[in-house]
Order: structure tokens, then C-alpha cells, then sequence
């Protein structure tokens, strides 16, 4: 249903989207994980037609975005991460404005509007105005509008930013009531548990590229069953290399030493907490000294913390 | 068109809600054409005032004296109010009345006799005007008597000698004695000394009156107003994030800006259209000007918002458009005939008037106003307007489709 194909979106120098390629099927929730700033919108802007693509093609049911435009965006749903709602219309005037958009007419629209109000549990705040709703209805409200024509494909730009945890609660039944409906759902976020609670697959992409691609469960299985160890405070660059490698050769043999930063070093291994003594003893005799430790289980988190050296939030 | 249609409505259903926007675009055009039509019309309230008199000779010229005051035009400006000495004081002093004058007695015989006598006057020194004319006209007064006793005043002592049941005889030759002194001291005082000859002039149209002159320009401040404030609504959806979602729609824009365009129109008729009809109501202009003229102010009113909002979208922030629009609104109003008409501006200027939309607007909205008959704009003027809006909206739906929408 949903096919992107080495898409990139340059502003001058500097790349936006860098070669992403990625599909979805009928029924997936497929995820664009990554911190703010990696290209996640802007690739969902490039699907949706708001932006013209460098290079790189993008179907949506069968249709290419760029030359045939028109049935790819009838096919399209898009909930955007801003609000766009008409705040001095009714929630059934802003349904029925949208569906009417998308070509809906008489009984076919009256029915639809009922049932999305119904859906996203607006139907007796139906008359109100938007801007009488809370944060939370109103997303609901700005969900609706976008998948009031029924599209078979819906891009969801982080949807859930700023609502609470109520909210957020509700709009992830709306989206599995979605995709249990048959709809190909390209979810993008930068909170993991959202990614790991919804998406059937997903990707990971930071600076613009795609960094790791496949079903939760594949990817977890990329870190094995080692932790993350996270450690601050002073260490001397080739003296502290050494030790650890010194230490994996000496009976720790999972041990991986992932970067160093100026004040932080990253290793992977399994059982940690076991082999903390022995890793600040080594640190000590390196001439370093820890002052702080992060110590997590793998995630899709730790996983982007191995892949790109930095947090997932940043 | 459905979604056109659809677009219409929705912007009308909002636009209802801001009635206060409305009101105001109705209201400062209306307030000023109000006041430039009191000014400009002449039928400001004259200004009145009273003159108390005291009168205690009550003979036959004191009388006169005082009908003096309240003939003619005068009397249109003054009315005079007989009192006594106390209440005259106190009201003068308190600047209730214009003036205060006091005919002692005995001023019938003095005057017969001529023998001095002297009237008191006073004035209110709070006012100009009035206290002014009273003086002039009591100075005028006492001339024209002075000369009536210098050349009729033995007659005038004979008359009053005459008692109740005055002799034939004696009228009679009163009359002859009078008549040939009129005789003898008309050359002097009534002289040929220029001869008129009077042409009568050619019979003339007229005109208009000039406070007509100010409604089309009204109306058209009318139209100015609300169609920039309306154009300001593509900001407005911008920011709330419904141009973009537009977007995603597929093959929209079109009949968005279309809807959008004819519920301008709607409004900017329903504007037009009220001011209009409150300056034929108020010129007692004919109603049958008032379809050819709304359509008018429809038509041009949907290039005018269609040009304006495209100005409005030119710029980077709702702030600087709304900056510069309002900067580019005034000059435009000052030089297209809004404050001014443009019969009456500079010929330069009326020239530049004329050119700027506002003005052809403005100028074609005259000539049907105050022509003859109906109908009277031409059809190149309805084609320039019509060929404008569409440009307009076109240009309008371009600028959405090249960024605006999606930014």
C-alpha cells in the first residue's frame, strides 16, 4: 500500500532526507523512529505532496505521488502534527468541510461523519465549538479529519506530542481500530514506547538516513541480549580502548566497547552488573574515573543509542 | 464548484461570528461620510441668539428700534426679549443673551428735537458673532435716523403736532412737501452713476451636489476596509493549519479560492450595499440606482479582495502584511476619492485617483450614481473589473500552490 523508494530531500547543501527507501502493507502500522530534527516529517511531507521530492519516488496505492498526485492524495490520509482545525466551526461542520474535500456527498457523508464522530467519541460534542474542547478532543477531532474519507493509507506525524497520557491512550485505540480496519499506517514519533507498543515495523532514521530497518523484534534481536553500560567521568582515550579491550580478551568476551565521548564511554555486554567491578577496576588502572553509571536493558532506545552514540531524546 | 460551494459556506458560517469586525467596517466609513456630508451639505443649525431690551420710552421710534431687531433675515438670528433693568443685568452678566439694550426715556422727544441721548448697550463677551451684528445693526440704526431727521424733521414734528384727527388739507400737503423733497435729494443720494445693463445668464445644469459628490467614495471606503480584513483571513488559516491540510486534498485550491472569493463578495455586498442604500435613503436618491450600483460594488469587490489578499500573501509574516496593507490602504483611500471626491482633487492628482483600482472603482461608481439613467457604466469598465478578479483569484490560487499553503 505505502512504497518509498530512495527518497531524498535536499535545501541547498544540506540533506533534509537521505536516500530512505521503506514499504508497508494493508493492516501495518509501520513506525519512522527517530529524534526531533531527523527527517521524519519532512519524509512524511514528501509522501503527502506538502513538499516536491529531490529524487526518489514515493506510491501510495499504487500511485506515484509526483505524477499522479491527484489519486495518490485521494487515497491519503494525513493527521498532521499541528492542530489544523477551524476553530469557530463545529466538529461535525470540520468533518463534513474535510469529507466534502475528499469528494464525500449526501448520505455517504452524513453516515461517515457519524460514524468517525462516534470513533473518535465526539458524537455528543458534536454542535460544540473546537475551541470549547480540551487538548486531547481536539486531537481526537484533528485525527477524524483526517481520516474521514476513509483512506487506505494514513501518515500520522507524531500525533500524541504534547496530549496526556488519557489522550494518548485513546488516540492508540483509534489507530488500532484503524489498522484492524485494513488501513496502511505510517506512524512517525520519538518516543520508543509508542513505536514499540504499535508499530508492526519500523525504521530508525537520524540525520536524514534510515539506520536500522525491520520488525521489533528483529531489531531488538540486533543487540542480542546485552546491556547498555553508560559511564561518566574522565578517561584517558587509548589507555581506557585498551583496558577494556584487555578485559574482553581476559574472559569477557561479549564485551563491546561502542565510543567514547569527552567525558563518557559506551560498552555493550551481557550481564553488566555482574562485571562492574572488574570494568572500574580497569578504568582505574587506565587513569581514569568514573563518577556516574547508566546501566539499561536492551530497547529500541539502547539501540539507537548504540547505532547513532547518542540518546534517542536529544 | 461542489467544494466551491462548500468553501463559501464555511467561510460565510465563521465570518458571521466576527460580527464586531463587520460593524467596524461599516461604522468608520459611515462616521466619517457623516460627518463630511453634515459639513459639506450646509444644513448646519445657524447659530441664535437672544437680545433682551428694555424699553422705557415706549414711544413710536423706540418701537421701531426694536421691530428693527427681529425683521427679516435678522430676525431668523435674533429674538428679542423685552425685560427690566434687574433681570437684563443679571442674565447679560450671566451670559444667558447675546446683547442687552436700553432705550431710556424721553428718546422720542430727543430725537425729534435732536438733542442727545444715549442708548446702552451690552454685550456678551463670551460670543463673537451675535454681540457683533447687534452692534452693527444698532450703529445702522441710529445713522438711518440721524438722516431721517436731518432731512424730513420738521415734517416728522408736524406729524407728531397733528394730533389724533389730523386735517385733509394739512395730509395733503404733507404728502406734496415730502414728495418734492424725495424729489430734490434723490440724485444725491440714489446717483446713476453706473449703468447696468442685466444679462440674464444661460440656464445651466445644477450640478451635483458636492455631499453626493463624497457617497461613492464612502461606499468604497466601505469596500476597501472589509475586503483587506477578509483578505487577512488566508493568514488566518494558515496559522491554524487548514491551508496546509487543504493541501493534502487532492485538486482542491481551486474551488477553495473560488468559495472564498464569493463569500468576500457576499460580505462586501452586504457592506456595500448597506452604506449604499443609507446614502440614497439619506440624498433621497432614487432606489432604481441601487441594483446596477450593488453589482457593481460586487464585482469590484471580489478583484479588490482578490488583489489584496494576493499583497497579504506576498509577505513573510501576518504582522508585516497586515503593516504594509493597512500603510498601502490610507494613500490609496486619500488618493482614490474616498476623503475627497475626485471632481474636486487637484487635476494631477485626480489623474493618479483615476488610475488606482480604488479610484476606477470609485469613478465608475459616480457616473451611475449621479447620471441621468441606469446602466451607465460601460461595459469596457465591467470587462477591466471582471478580467481583474479573475486575474486576481488566479494569481491568488498560484501563490497558495507555490508555498503559501504548504509553508
Amino acid at each position: 500500500m505505502l512504497k518509498v523508494e530512495e527518497l531524498s530531500k535536499n535545501y541547498g547543501d544540506f540533506v533534509a532526507v537521505d536516500r530512505i527507501s521503506f514499504s508497508a502493507g494493508k493492516g501495518v502500522v509501520f513506525g519512522l523512529l527517530g529524534p526531533n530534527g531527523a527527517g521524519k516529517s519532512t519524509a512524511i511531507n514528501c509522501i503527502s505532496g506538502l513538499l516536491q521530492p529531490t529524487s526518489g519516488r514515493a506510491f501510495v496505492a499504487g500511485h506515484d505521488t509526483v505524477a499522479e498526485s491527484k489519486a495518490a492524495r485521494q487515497k491519503l490520509g494525513v493527521v498532521p502534527q499541528e492542530l489544523a482545525l477551524y476553530e469557530d466551526l463545529s466538529a461535525v461542520e470540520n468533518l463534513r468541510y474535510w469529507g466534502k474535500a475528499y469528494g464525500l456527498r449526501g448520505d455517504a457523508l452524513d453516515a461517515r461523519v457519524a460514524e468517525v464522530l462516534e470513533h473518535i467519541g465526539l458524537a455528543d460534542r458534536a454542535k460544540d465549538l473546537p475551541k470549547e474542547f480540551s487538548g486531547g478532543m481536539k486531537r481526537r477531532l484533528n485525527f477524524g479529519c483526517g481520516v474521514v474519507h476513509k483512506p487506505p493509507v494514513i501518515l500520522l506525524d507524531e500525533p500524541t506530542v504534547g496530549v496526556d497520557p488519557q489522550s494518548r491512550a485513546r488516540l492508540f485505540d483509534l489507530v488500532e481500530a484503524e489498522r484492524d480496519a485494513g488501513a496502511c499506517i505510517l506512524y512517525t514519533t520519538h518516543y520508543m514506547e509508542e513505536a514499540e507498543r504499535l508499530c508492526d515495523s519500523l525504521a530508525i532514521i537520524d540525520h536524514g538516513k534510515i539506520i536500522a530497518q525491520g520488525t521489533v523484534d528483529e531489531l531488538r534481536a540486533k543487540l542480542g541480549a546485552r546491556d547498555v553500560l553508560q559511564l561518566s567521568g574522565s578517561f584517558p582515550p587509548d589507555a581506557t580502548r585498551h583496558a577494556m579491550e584487555a578485559l574482553s580478551n581476559n574472559g569477557n568476551h561479549d564485551l563491546e566497547f561502542v565510543s567514547q565521548e569527552q567525558q563518557s564511554i559506551t560498552l555493550t555486554l551481557s550481564n553488566a552488573s555482574q562485571h562492574l567491578p572488574a570494568i572500574f577496576e580497569a578504568v582505574s588502572v587506565a587513569g581514569g574515573n568514573v563518577s556516574e553509571t547508566s546501566l539499561r536493558s536492551p530497547n529500541l532506545e539502547t539501540l539507537f543509542l548504540l547505532l547513532t552514540g547518542k540518546e534517542l531524546r536529544e | 464548484m461542489s467544494f466551491a460551494l462548500s468553501s463559501f459556506k464555511k467561510d460565510i458560517a465563521r465570518w458571521r461570528q466576527d460580527l464586531m469586525s463587520t460593524l467596524i467596517w461599516v461604522a468608520i466609513p459611515l462616521l466619517i461620510g457623516g460627518l463630511i456630508t453634515a459639513l459639506m451639505s450646509g444644513q448646519g443649525a445657524k447659530p441664535h441668539g437672544t437680545m433682551l431690551l428694555l424699553d422705557q420710552d415706549e414711544s413710536l421710534f423706540s418701537e421701531l428700534i426694536a421691530g428693527a431687531y427681529s425683521a427679516g433675515e435678522l430676525g431668523e438670528l435674533i429674538s428679542v426679549e423685552k425685560t427690566n433693568i434687574e433681570d437684563g443685568t443679571a442674565r447679560i452678566n450671566a451670559g444667558e443673551a447675546s446683547g442687552f439694550l436700553i432705550i431710556p426715556k424721553g428718546f422720542g422727544d430727543a430725537f425729534l428735537n435732536s438733542e442727545p441721548v444715549t442708548l446702552t448697550l451690552k454685550t456678551n463677551p463670551a460670543q463673537t458673532i451675535l454681540p457683533g451684528i447687534i452692534t452693527e445693526v444698532t450703529e445702522i440704526l441710529l445713522d438711518a435716523g440721524f438722516y431721517l431727521h436731518q432731512l424730513f424733521g420738521s415734517e416728522i414734528q408736524a406729524i407728531k403736532n397733528f394730533g389724533e384727527h389730523p386735517d385733509d388739507a394739512l395730509v395733503a400737503a404733507m404728502a406734496v412737501t415730502l414728495q418734492n423733497k424725495f424729489e430734490a435729494v434723490a440724485p444725491q443720494l440714489f446717483p446713476p452713476i453706473i449703468e447696468l445693463s442685466i444679462v440674464e445668464p444661460p440656464e445651466s445644469d445644477p450640478g451635483t451636489p458636492l455631499a453626493v459628490l463624497f457617497l461613492p467614495g464612502i461606499i468604497v471606503m466601505a469596500v476597501m476596509f472589509s475586503a483587506n480584513g477578509l483578505a487577512n483571513d488566508y493568514w488566518r488559516e494558515r496559522e491554524q493549519g487548514t491551508l496546509r491540510r487543504l493541501v493534502y486534498a487532492p485538486g482542491q485550491l481551486s474551488g477553495f479560492v473560488i468559495g472564498k472569493a464569493l463569500a468576500a463578495a457576499a460580505t462586501i455586498s452586504f457592506i456595500g450595499g448597506l452604506t449604499l442604500a443609507l446614502g440614497l435613503l439619506y440624498h433621497g436618491i432614487s432606489w432604481v440606482k441601487l441594483p446596477s450600483s450593488l453589482l457593481w460594488i460586487a464585482v469590484s469587490g471580489i478583484a479588490l479582495f482578490a488583489w489584496l489578499s494576493l499583497l497579504q500573501m506576498s509577505f513573510s509574516s501576518r504582522r508585516s502584511a497586515n503593516v504594509i496593507s493597512s500603510m498601502l490602504l490610507f494613500p490609496l483611500l486619500m488618493a482614490g476619492g474616498s476623503f475627497f471626491p475626485l471632481a474636486v482633487l487637484p487635476g494631477w492628482i485626480a489623474v493618479v485617483g483615476r488610475a488606482a483600482p480604488n479610484g476606477f472603482v470609485t469613478d465608475r461608481l459616480t457616473a451611475e450614481i449621479t447620471a441621468v439613467g441606469t446602466w451607465v457604466i460601460p461595459p469596457s469598465s465591467w470587462s477591466i473589473v471582471i478580467i481583474a478578479a479573475a486575474a486576481g483569484l488566479l494569481a491568488c490560487a498560484l501563490r497558495l500552490r507555490s508555498g503559501f499553503a504548504s509553508a
